[in-house]
């Protein structure tokens, strides 16, 4: 418990200096940011006046950051004055529809990479293991945003098997309760309004979930081959256990620990892979939200979703590494 | 092979896939971007405005050719230089079935052009839309507006002002208006899923629309949708599988393929945003009237807009479009690299120059087309590409000492009348006058033309304005695109509007 | 921690270094990316010399003509060419440049850069160590894409701007080798040996404990480029890269997006591109990394 504490400490610096280099890269942005930001829009001098005075332009740098910090700890990002509502109200809109993706995807990859990773290490140097070492060589390999238009094109350009763009079909309305459609759809026990959540999801979720999958197929497989090495697996095999017992029930369940791990440090390659795919897809969750926000300047909300992004990865570390703890039996908690 | 493999992928998906059935009374918009806000007095984006317009209706509206119309008011009448009179339709009904009345019409406005009163000390950014009006008054069902000046296009600018429930905003405040809407339009909000789509359904209270826009009535179906599709190669597909009905922005090089589909055609409008070639007149380089007129010389418009616009392009040689008030027919500098070559040797270069040519990222490729036309008459120009933002404060107006050479940029004119395209991009020191050209005689005639209210004169001026400017070549003017529209086949009663609104109050479908 | 074998004597390592380098050879793979990627790096120097046609140089008559197999196709236009007509098979060739170029650039400053902030926190401790493996903790805290384009969008797109974008979280990777090792190393006795004989901090960082950490730093850093390829790909794609009309293989794939539907070779074939560059890189560098670390050796 000692340990936990201890580890949960060690967050507050990290949070604190995250926040601060998010702060940074605004605050530090050469050219006066208020001009920047109304652009072409139409403001009046006195509407100038109050976003200036909104960021707190003329004030002494740590200040601005003191104010930043506590504003973000209540959830105030300030206005999105593209939208002209607040930011973390257009940005939790969005948000649901970027969970479910990354959650998908995260699973997409799980149960792909352990099954591949397992076979592989258990028919080490097979066909098998080939397909598994080649196939996770390209998934790191292949730029998530081409593979995307790979997809988008054969799947529902000319095969026109699966729809080109968004969340749902029309026909089906699902009143939200979680935001999740495909959780939504099923606990109101529409099976067909479930599927057409599904399809729509299948090609960003896989697309979004490759280069995880492929790094996570080489984790399984490398941890599975050490674990199988280990004296106890030869000394259960000694005794005469079964060696499908013996690989699923122990050393699976060992070789598991590093792949939880690594798949918690790879979300950032689901946050960051948003951006691109939900651009690709014309998925509308956060990632596509900051694109579109990026090119016409809108930094508040850029700055809440890389601090949101970033928060949420240190944090996914965080239960990584307690995970880690809880599961492997030769670290003390 | 590969047929054997789609065949594997196609029936294992089909398994898990059923067919989507179509719904014969909906029609779907495959649309570039999703809606800002729903409240119309909160923002200053084209799309948004094509969106609200389905919910609600303004005090005019415009029919098909771009003639100004009673819609929410009955008649209107100017009844002096600074004073116009709006008769209120009796019988309008909201969404919630309250009645519009004249003071709706009055709080809409007040809403639009009184500093501070979107709440929160917040002025609407509309408010600039509407330069002059100074206050408005409600006398039974009539409402009388008031201007500080002679302003003859307000009836201009008021078909994109749409009318609110006073009685709503005040309940639901200006945060509320954002995602909730209670209007007078054809169409009632079921559901914004923001980023994804906006679903609206009939509003059956409908009182029917501009009567001298036939049919008047109910809207024609039960639902309408507007998709949000960004890519535009998505939204292509989608209208080329039947998943949209009609989408917005289609590139011109999609037209073939949209034709050749058996179950979609292709629609144009001419639009009104005239496009031109800032140069900067305070330049050394760009100062000598020959260096401006041999660029005109060595662009051949006719190749670009042929070749990158796929000729949905009307070439202009004045500011204004063809079909804008007061545009008359002016002399046209046609592509002739000699001439352009030998105005430079006598502008004192021999050899050349080398510029540089701003625009933003949208514009990229064309003008990429357009600096290796220039190079061939020895008018070197580098292409930067910057952000708008950037680029306004490059080519601000009020810059005494401006920096760049050339400027590809454009500038709406959705009223089509000149006040609104002329006076900002020529007037000495307006806000759109990136080429910082300052002529007084240009400046004379075209403030007479604003205050003139009789229109044969006016439109006279203007005749005259761009005789001058046709001249002087301030700017390279050179084309007001077309909007393109790829459109199903099953769907009637649409066209497209020059304004660029997707009006589907009469649309239907088969 | 094997691959400090005996420090106070120079030749053992570098028969260590031949025998390496020997087990990489017999990586027939590994020796075939790597002589791709040598066609590649030669490809991105001699790009004026290869390339058949300048690939700035637009002819709106050879708009989005399709490769030269297809009808309509010609053989000085081999890949066919874009919106603008210019050749994509001349764009790849110099897109070479800018993605091996930044690949290499950001992976060397990260690389100097990691392995002196790793030295100094991993040999002098104290305040030092406290201070970088703050920042480093930090740093990590950044998914990296999220990092490198939070940064372009306030900074603003450009070749300098990308650099700098990926060096400042790039730098972090190599430091946590290097300060790992030299964790290790540091109490060895050869280092203690040369303490007692009075050499400078300075002198026992730089000679006696970087050579040992060498060899692991750079084969992270030959793995990094991969990364780093694809993330300038990626922020190129997004409009966040280089400036146009400079040839980058990601601006190369977004701006064929548009056209996939009538031409599919716009994008297609830069992306081919980044996929086959990447790959060599990975496979070149994992069959260094067996050679060389004997501890990924299974």
């Amino acid at each position: 418990m000692g340990r936990f504490l201890e580890r949960l400490l060690q967050l507050i610096p990290v949070l604190l200096g995250v926040s601060l280099i998010v702060f940074l890269m605004l605050a530090l942005t050469p050219g006066d940011p208020v001009e920047i930001m109304i652009g072409d829009q139409n403001m009046t001098a006195e509407q100038e006046a109050l976003l200036r005075s909104d960021l707190g332009l003329d004030r002494p740098l740590p200040e601005r950051f003191l104010n930043f910090l506590g504003n973000a700890v209540q959830g105030d990002f300030g206005t999105s004055y593209f939208h002209r509502r607040p930011v973390s109200e257009v940005i939790s809109e969005r948000l649901p529809a970027t969970i479910e993706l990354s959650l998908v995807a995260m699973l997409i990859a799980l149960a792909t990479a352990i099954p591949l990773g397992v076979a592989a290490a258990i028919h080490k140097n097979t066909i098998i293991d080939r397909i598994a070492t080649v196939g996770s060589l390209f998934g790191v390999s292949l730029p998530g945003f081409w593979f995307g238009i790979l997809l988008l094109m054969l799947f529902a350009v000319h095969l026109r098997l699966l729809p080109v763009s968004g969340r749902i079909g029309f026909e089906s309305e699902v009143p939200s309760v979680t935001g999740f459609l495909l959780i939504d759809t099923l606990l109101q026990g529409r099976f067909s309004a479930f599927l057409d959540a599904l399809k729509h999801i299948l090609l960003p979720a896989i697309t979004l979930g490759l280069p995880m999958t492929a790094i996570l197929t080489r984790v399984t497989r490398t941890a599975m081959l050490e674990v199988m090495r280990q004296d106890y697996v030869a000394f259960a095999e000694a005794k005469g256990i079964s060696r499908r017992r013996i690989l699923f029930r122990h050393a699976l369940k060992n070789a598991l620990i590093p792949t939880v791990s690594v798949a918690a440090i790879e979300t950032g390659s689901l946050l960051g892979g948003n951006m691109i795919v939900e651009t690709v897809f014309g998925w509308p969750g956060l990632g596509r939200l900051v694109v579109e926000s990026i090119f016409v300047r809108n930094y508040p909300l850029v700055q809440a979703a890389v601090l949101l992004y970033a928060v949420t990865y240190v944090l996914m570390n965080f239960v990584a590494d307690i995970l880690y703890t809880v599961l492997n039996p030769r670290v003390k908690l | 092979m590969g047929n054997f493999k789609n065949l594997l992928f196609a029936s294992a998906l089909a398994v898990i896939l059923p067919l989507q059935a179509v719904d014969a009374s909906e029609i779907r918009v495959g649309f570039t971007a999703d809606a800002l806000t729903l409240d119309p007095a909160n923002h200053r984006n084209r799309e948004t405005e094509t969106i609200i317009r389905n919910l609600y209706d303004g005090i005019l509206t415009r029919d098909a050719d771009m003639k100004i119309v009673p819609e929410i008011a009955e008649s209107f009448t100017q009844t002096s230089p600074t004073t116009f009179e709006f008769v209120i339709r009796k019988g309008i009904k909201f969404h919630d079935g309250s009645d519009l009345t004249a003071e709706d019409v009055k709080f809409t406005l007040d809403r639009l052009t009184v500093e501070g009163a979107m709440g929160d000390g917040q002025t609407s950014p509309r408010k600039s839309l509407l330069g002059p009006l100074k206050s408005t008054a409600v006398e039974g069902n009539k409402v009388i507006v008031t201007l500080s000046e002679p302003w003859p296009i307000l009836p201009a600018m008021l078909p994109v002002q749409e009318v609110v429930s006073k009685a709503f905003v005040e309940k639901v405040g200006t945060a509320g208006l954002a995602t909730q809407v209670n209007g007078n339009g054809p169409f009632k909000l079921t559901e914004w899923r923001k980023g994804d789509s906006i679903i609206m359904e009939r509003f059956d209270g409908y009182y029917g629309g501009a009567t001298d826009i036939p049919p008047v009535g109910k809207a024609c179906v039960d639902r309408v949708i507007f998709k949000v599709i960004p890519e535009t190669a998505s939204r292509v597909a989608a209208l080329l599988s039947g998943d949209v009905d009609i989408i917005n922005e289609l590139p011109p090089f999609s037209i073939a393929q949209v034709k050749s589909n058996p179950n979609t055609e292709v629609m144009t409008v001419n639009g009104t945003r005239s496009f031109f070639i800032a140069l900067n007149n305070k330049g050394k380089v760009f100062g000598d009237i020959k260096v401006r007129q041999a660029v005109a010389y060595a662009l051949d418009k006719k190749l670009i807009i042929d070749r990158i616009l796929g000729g949905n392009a009307v070439s202009i040689d004045g500011i204004l479009s063809p079909a804008a008030f007061g545009a008359s027919k002016l002399p046209a500098h046609d592509y002739d690299p000699q001439k352009a070559k030998a105005l430079l040797a006598e502008a004192g270069y021999p050899d050349g120059i080398d510029v540089v040519i701003d625009t933003e990222g949208a514009y990229k490729d064309t003008v990429q087309a357009i600096a290796s036309v220039l190079a061939k008459s020895g008018i070197r120009a580098k292409v930067e590409v910057s952000e708008s933002a950037i680029l306004k404060a490059k080519w601000d107006p009020k810059d005494e000492n401006p920096k760049g050479d050339m400027y590809f940029t454009s500038w709406g004119n959705g009223s089509l009348d000149p006040y609104d395209i002329f006076l900002p991009t020529h007037r000495s020191g307006d806000r759109g006058n990136s080429a910082h050209y300052a002529n007084p005689e240009l400046d004379k005639l075209l403030d007479q033309a604003s205050s003139e209210l009789d229109t044969a004169k006016r439109a006279g001026l203007y005749n005259k304005a761009e005789a001058i400017i046709n001249a002087d070549l301030p700017y390279v003017y050179l084309w007001v695109p077309q909007d393109i529209y790829g459109v199903s086949k099953r769907v009637k009663g649409w066209k497209p509007s020059a304004d660029s609104r997707i009006n589907l109050h009469d649309a239907c479908v088969e | 921690m094997s691959a400090v074998s005996d420090p106070a004597t120079a030749s053992p390592a570098a028969s260590l270094f031949r025998r390496n380098l020997a087990t990489f050879a017999e990586n027939r793979l590994a020796v075939a990316s790597a002589a791709i990627l040598l066609g590649f790096v030669v490809m991105a120097v001699f790009a004026p010399w290869i390339a058949p046609q300048d690939p700035n140089e637009t002819d709106l008559f050879r708009r989005l003509q399709p490769p030269a197999w297809m009808p309509g196709g010609e053989w000085a236009y081999l890949l066919g060419c874009d919106a603008l007509g210019r050749d994509i098979f001349s764009r790849i060739i110099y897109g070479a440049r800018i993605s091996i170029f930044i690949g290499t650039v950001v992976v060397a400053v990260a690389t100097v850069i990691g392995i002196l902030a790793g030295l100094a926190a991993g040999y002098l401790r104290g305040w030092v160590d406290t201070l970088i493996s703050r920042l480093i903790d930090i740093l990590l805290g950044f998914p990296y894409l999220i990092f490198a384009i939070g940064l372009m969008a306030m900074m603003g797109p450009g070749l300098v701007n990308i650099i700098l974008a990926l060096v400042y979280k790039e730098w972090v990777i190599p430091a946590r080798v290097v300060r790992g090792e030299t964790l290790a190393v540091r109490e060895l006795e050869y280092v203690e040996a040369a303490r007692a004989l009075g050499a400078s901090r300075f002198h026992i960082m730089i000679r006696e404990i970087m050579p040992n950490v060498l060899s692991a730093v750079l084969v992270v850093a030959t793995i990094r480029m991969a990364d780093v390829i694809i993330l300038e790909a990626s922020l190129s794609f997004l409009g966040l890269g280089v400036q146009p009309p400079t040839a980058s293989w990601g601006s190369m794939v977004a701006d064929g997006r548009a056209f996939i539907l009538e031409a599919w070779w716009v994008s297609t074939f830069p992306g081919l591109a980044i996929l086959t560059l990447v790959l060599v890189i990975n496979v070149a560098s994992q069959g260094l990394r067996d050679a060389f670390d004997p501890r990924f050796h299974e």
